[in-house]
């Protein structure tokens, strides 16, 4: 089996603050794996040390078997940072936001030719926001702009999706239209990382998960893992109020 | 035709130059939400000035030498900062200011003369001055059109923007370093206070036009040369600053562009909303939107009107998406 992430003995210091220590992650091709763990457990800083984000001060982290620091191959990454907002200070259309996500295929002053335009158009269907292409990022709602950053990194055709908390703020009908685009997604042998506050609808897509608990892994392994583990909310208490809002 | 001046054909070209290069570093400024770096790097610029007029060098030289440097220094500033960043970027503007007031009085320079690098003056651009203003010019309008996606990446998302392999820090010292030619560029018309207002004017006024970045960004280099040969051509016939001039111009066109806008929205949402009512579904336009994302999911249950809408639609195009690979 071919290791996409391999995460080894690795401590990240922010701040004077030890925020990881010592955590170990493996992911193979085709697995889908999930970070689960209480706020500030250190879930983001994992997945961004995994794409040489985050400094790390002990420890050896490779991609596609290449180590972090050598590792150039940028197409086959696709990240969805953690954000409540793809807004930024001048508006951008919902197209020229997903545009950003072929860069890593594009040299400078390289134009962009007919297959990147398709494939942006391809990844704004897929998360089903054809209609609003033109429409500024910063009208849409939290979570059509959740979508918005996950059509960027879909745009890439990448062989890694790695997510942060892409399903804050997206109500439970759009999770689900989210959680069949993976699906296809890993069908083709590819690989996803993602941090997950909530199992909801991507929970049976889940292969594994760790879980972290003040930067140390907690527990890791298939699921399911008990809700009092997992020291989030248990699942029905989500499904009963339909929430829509940033955090829902 | 009427035949202008010497001076005033020049002060006139060099606007139109700043009216480009401004808005055109200024849209990425503001996009990073540093509107207010081109105010900082106009002070910082100062004592480059004064610099040159202590030493007899050309101000102009001087002034691209130690504003760049007050560039990088901010740059580096917000890159390390943390919650004393805008003190330590406050103190950095007050030195340059300081710095340069220092100088321009130790080599005994008038105040006149101060006044017409603080807020621009038609009658002072020399062909050399003019000659470098352009070159400048043309370097930053290549370098902000032709790297337009990689700086857009960068100053919309930094993080996502690393992960695709974009080198993060060389373009953001591009931006201060070509904010810094800016505030130069932009020193003999509008004025080295004043510079800011010309960075971030023009696109506050395209913003509320246009739907996308591209479209702000063309709109606010059009916008920004209109103002600055209005600007100057006012300050020719009133004997004023060009600066304040340009300034006055630019925020008038704003003001006439607020209502515009809102007017424009309101087109554009009725637009919508006509449009959702043939559909047959009047109640909330934000829902249909909402609704795309299910794909018309068979599992989910809603109700037939978004399932005619959109079933079956968007799943055909995941198929093919996924198909291709
Ligand atoms: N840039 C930073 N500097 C200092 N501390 C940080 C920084 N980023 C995150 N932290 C701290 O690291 C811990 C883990 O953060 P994070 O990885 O974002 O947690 P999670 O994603 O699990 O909520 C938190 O306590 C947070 O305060
Ligand atoms: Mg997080």
């Amino acid at each position: 089996m071919t290791e996409v992430v391999d995460i080894d003995d690795v401590t990240v210091v922010l701040d004077d603050r030890v925020v990881l220590s010592d955590v170990d992650l493996h992911v193979s091709q085709g697995e889908v794996v999930a970070v689960l763990g209480p706020n500030g457990s250190g879930k983001s800083t994992l997945i961004r040390a995994a794409l040489g984000l985050a400094p790390v001060r002990q420890g050896d982290i490779r991609l596609f078997g290449t180590p972090i620091s050598q590792f150039r191959n940028w197409q086959r990454v696709g990240y969805v940072p953690q954000r409540s907002t793809a807004a930024s200070g001048v508006p951008a259309s919902v197209r020229e936001v997903v545009a950003a996500g072929r860069l890593a295929r594009r040299r400078p002053f390289q134009r962009a030719d007919a297959r990147d335009r398709e494939t942006v158009e391809q990844a704004i269907a897929l998360v089903g926001l054809t209609d609003r292409s033109d429409d500024r990022v910063d009208r849409l709602s939290g979570g059509q702009q959740q979508r918005v950053l996950v059509a960027r990194a879909a745009a890439g055709d990448p062989d890694l999706l790695v997510l942060d908390e892409p399903n804050a703020g997206i109500d439970q009908t759009s999770q689900e239209a989210f959680a069949r685009a993976l699906r296809t997604f890993v069908a083709s042998d590819r690989t996803v990382l993602l941090v997950l506050h909530q199992l909801g609808p991507l929970g049976p897509l889940v292969d594994r998960a760790v879980v972290l608990d003040a930067g140390r892994v907690l527990r890791e392994g298939p699921l399911p893992i008990p809700a009092d583990v997992t020291g989030m909310p248990q699942e029905h208490a989500h499904s009963e109020h339909r929430e829509t809002g940033l955090f829902g | 035709m009427i035949v202008l001046a010497d001076f005033m054909q020049r002060a006139l070209l060099a606007a139109l130059l700043t009216g480009l290069a401004a808005p055109a570093v200024g849209t990425y400024l503001v996009q990073r939400r540093l509107a207010l770096m081109g105010d900082g790097i106009g002070h910082v610029a100062l004592t480059g000035v004064a610099l040159g007029l202590l030493t007899g060098w050309a101000p102009v030289w001087t002034a691209v030498v130690v504003a760049t440097l007050g560039a990088v220094a901010i740059e580096l500033l917000r890159e390390h900062g943390r919650a004393s960043a805008d003190v330590a970027l406050a103190m950095l503007f007050y030195g340059g200011i300081a710095g340069g007031v220092l100088l321009v009085g130790l080599a005994g320079i008038s105040a006149a003369t101060l006044t017409t690098y603080l807020f621009g003056s038609v009658t002072t651009v020399s062909v050399g001055d003019l000659v470098l203003i352009a070159a400048l010019t043309v370097v930053v309008l290549v370098l902000c059109i032709g790297l337009r996606p990689q700086l857009f990446a960068v100053c919309q998302d930094e993080e996502f923007a690393r992960a695709a392999g974009i080198p993060v820090r060389v373009y953001s010292m591009l931006i201060a370093a070509m904010a810094a030619v800016t505030v130069v560029v932009a020193m003999r018309t509008v004025g080295l206070l004043m510079v800011s207002a010309l960075m971030v004017v023009p696109v506050a006024t395209a913003q509320q036009l246009a739907r996308g970045f591209r479209a702000t960004f063309s709109l606010a280099l059009l916008l920004g040369v209109a103002a600055s040969l209005t600007g100057v051509t006012l300050s020719y016939y009133v004997d004023v600053a060009p600066g304040a001039a340009i300034v006055v111009v630019a925020l008038f066109g704003f003001t006439l562009a607020w209502p515009a806008g809102s007017l424009l929205r309101r087109q554009r949402f009725a637009g919508q909303r006509a449009e959702t009512g043939r559909r047959g579904h009047v109640a909330a336009e934000e829902h249909v939107h909402e609704h795309d994302a299910e794909c018309g999911h068979p599992g989910v249950p809603h109700d037939d009107h978004v399932d005619y809408l959109h079933g079956g639609h968007l799943h055909a195009r995941h198929g093919r998406h996924y198909d291709e690979h």
